[in-house]
């Protein structure tokens, strides 16, 4: 555990908060990775939670049916933010047959099932089965990256909000 | 006049003893919804076990004493707005219910193809989605008047707007975002000038401030039980009596008739042409008590007492660094609105309720003053009478972890 007077940026030093917002997850929330918009994107969606006020621009360029480059902006949470960076690390290089079986999986752990071992970093997540009203939040990345591919330009994650 | 002591009132509301997280409960979400006091969770819960009964139809003694303990909250109520007479106060669900009935009843018949109804800047969804509704089956056309930096309502931007096209105007007493008090007699004084109704919505008035809508001088005065302390699914509409004999019925039903028949039907006096169905008997006893309790009180205090602890609060949020505060109004309630440089208002209000403190994230149900602050949402602490300076020290202590958290 880091000392508090070290790293006072460490949620260790907020142990009721720590389960949610990990190490990694403040980590990718200060520092997304795959952070910018696409030079040639071939699909791109916006992701907009107007009642929270989340927004995020997701582009990508697919390849022989593979993800090649993801990219996105946004004004959101640190957990949109943290599980778009998180996502596009994941997914980087996958074929898009891969995303739909992952997807569910991610929504599976947030809602309270077992981490599938597929999901990498995106486990950091799973707390959120503990927060259901910011299960949203973490969907939104999802969704618009779904969207994008399906050719629609724009999604939220609000209409299933509990 | 002995000092105000949050803390003898604190007692009075047993929810405020609970805890969250762990944490000793700081309730800073007010303006969203109050907490109820022991005298109406008593008076609700007396309508039920000692004399539920249907209100004004039934002559058994249960009926009786439903019917006049029902009807005596109306009279709380219309005397702790001054409304002039009991009839000139329709029961409603609740705030939106009522700007609702005016938008329908009053406007829709009136309004015509290029007329205007005047809101401001910085209205509730309330105070605009219906006058949307009936602009959009009439052609008429739903305006804003501009606010300042300051979230200051500009009045002689809004004066100016007043032209003969605009047939109705509907302002908020007080912001429910950024708390600014608007000068609604002067508002009203300039609308009556030119013969143009005006609507206040006084949602985030009257737990915080004595109302007199004689003395504002407006045409239609909407609020809401709930965050006076009462129970959910209570409000009012005060209207000026000659709009209220002119309206038609909004809802059809039992209550609002004396005499129906399938040749006609004549409908009730106001205000019970406008109550149809059996009403939320127990929400309004308890209303009543509510009111009676705040007036215990004392609104004047209550006022005197939270201009003290905003104050306090916003010189204390004001030292928090890459802290920014929304509406700077000479004259505002205690309401708070703010963002953390680099942090979502989400993750605040997240991070906040781990350390006890409740507060609303969010755009408020006010897209339009957040567009114009050029933010999707912010944080807002809402206090109320019952809260407290120690309080206010922990928010802030708590805000400053999430500032280092996030930041």
């Amino acid at each position: 555990m880091p000392s508090c007077a070290r790293s006072t940026r460490s949620a260790a030093c907020w142990p009721d908060v720590s389960t949610l917002y990990r190490d990694i997850v403040l980590d990718h929330h200060r520092m997304p990775r795959r952070s910018g918009l696409l030079e040639a994107p071939s699909h791109g969606c916006d992701g907009v939670n107007a009642l929270c006020g989340d927004s995020l621009r997701l582009e990508l360029r697919v390849e022989h049916g593979c993800i090649v480059e993801y990219g996105f902006r946004g004004e959101c949470c640190a957990i949109t933010t943290a599980t778009a960076s998180l996502l596009g690390e994941r997914v980087q290089g996958l074929p898009i047959d891969a995303l739909a079986p992952l997807q569910s999986a991610f929504a599976e752990l947030i809602a309270g099932g077992a981490a599938d071992p597929a999901l990498g970093d995106l486990a950091a997540l799973a707390e959120l089965a503990r927060y259901p009203a910011r299960r949203k939040c973490a969907l939104l990345p999802w969704a618009t990256l779904a969207a994008a591919l399906g050719g629609e330009s724009r999604t939220t994650t609000e209409k299933d909000a509990p | 006049m002995s000092a105000f002591d949050p803390l003898r009132y604190r007692a009075d509301f047993p929810l405020l003893a609970r805890k969250v997280h762990g944490k000793p409960l700081i309730y800073f979400d007010n303006a969203n919804t109050a907490q109820k006091p022991q005298v109406v969770i008593d008076a609700v819960d007396g309508y039920y076990r000692d004399y539920a009964a249907n209100v004004a139809r039934a002559v058994h003694t249960l009926g009786e004493q439903a019917t006049a303990a029902y009807e005596g909250a109306r009279d709380k109520l219309a005397t702790f707005l001054n409304a002039g007479g009991r009839d000139q106060l329709v029961l409603t669900s609740g705030t939106t219910q009522a700007i609702n009935l005016v938008a329908y009843s009053y406007a829709l018949p009136r309004l015509q193809p290029g007329d205007e109804i005047l809101v401001t800047q910085m209205e509730h969804h309330a105070n605009i989605v219906p006058w949307q509704l009936v602009a959009a089956r009439t052609g008429a056309i739903v305006k804003a008047a501009p606010i300042d930096a300051d979230g200051v309502l500009m009045l002689d931007r809004f004066e100016a707007m007043l032209t003969p096209k605009v047939k109705l105007a509907g302002v908020a007493h007080v912001s429910n975002v950024i708390g600014t008090i608007n000068p609604v007699a002067e508002i009203a004084r300039l609308c009556r000038a030119r013969g143009i109704p005006l609507l206040v919505d006084g949602s985030q008035a009257c737990p915080h401030q004595q109302v007199d809508v004689q003395a504002i001088g407006c045409d239609f005065y909407a609020m809401t039980g709930h965050k006076l302390f009462g129970p959910t699914g209570t409000g009012a509409l005060w209207a000026r009596r000659e709009h209220l004999q002119a309206m038609p019925p909004f809802f059809g039903g039992g209550e609002m008739i004396r005499t129906v028949s399938f040749d006609g039907t004549v409908f009730a006096d106001p205000p019970h042409k406008f109550e149809a169905g059996t009403p939320n008997i127990a929400g309004f006893i308890g209303l009543g008590a509510a009111v009676d309790y705040v007036q215990n009180v004392g609104l004047e205090r209550i006022q005197a007492y939270e201009s003290g602890l905003l104050a306090y609060a916003t010189e204390a949020l004001q030292s928090v660094p890459g802290l920014r505060l929304f509406g700077r109004a000479p004259h505002k309630a205690a309401v708070l609105s703010f963002l953390i440089d680099g942090v979502h208002a989400h993750d605040v209000a997240t991070l906040l309720d781990h350390e006890g403190v409740a507060v609303r994230s969010g755009h408020h149900c006010a897209h339009p003053l957040m567009q114009f602050f050029g933010v999707p949402a912010t944080a807002r602490a809402s206090l109320s009478f019952y809260n407290t300076r120690e309080e206010v020290d922990a928010f802030v202590r708590a805000i400053d972890k999430v500032r280092r958290l996030l930041a």
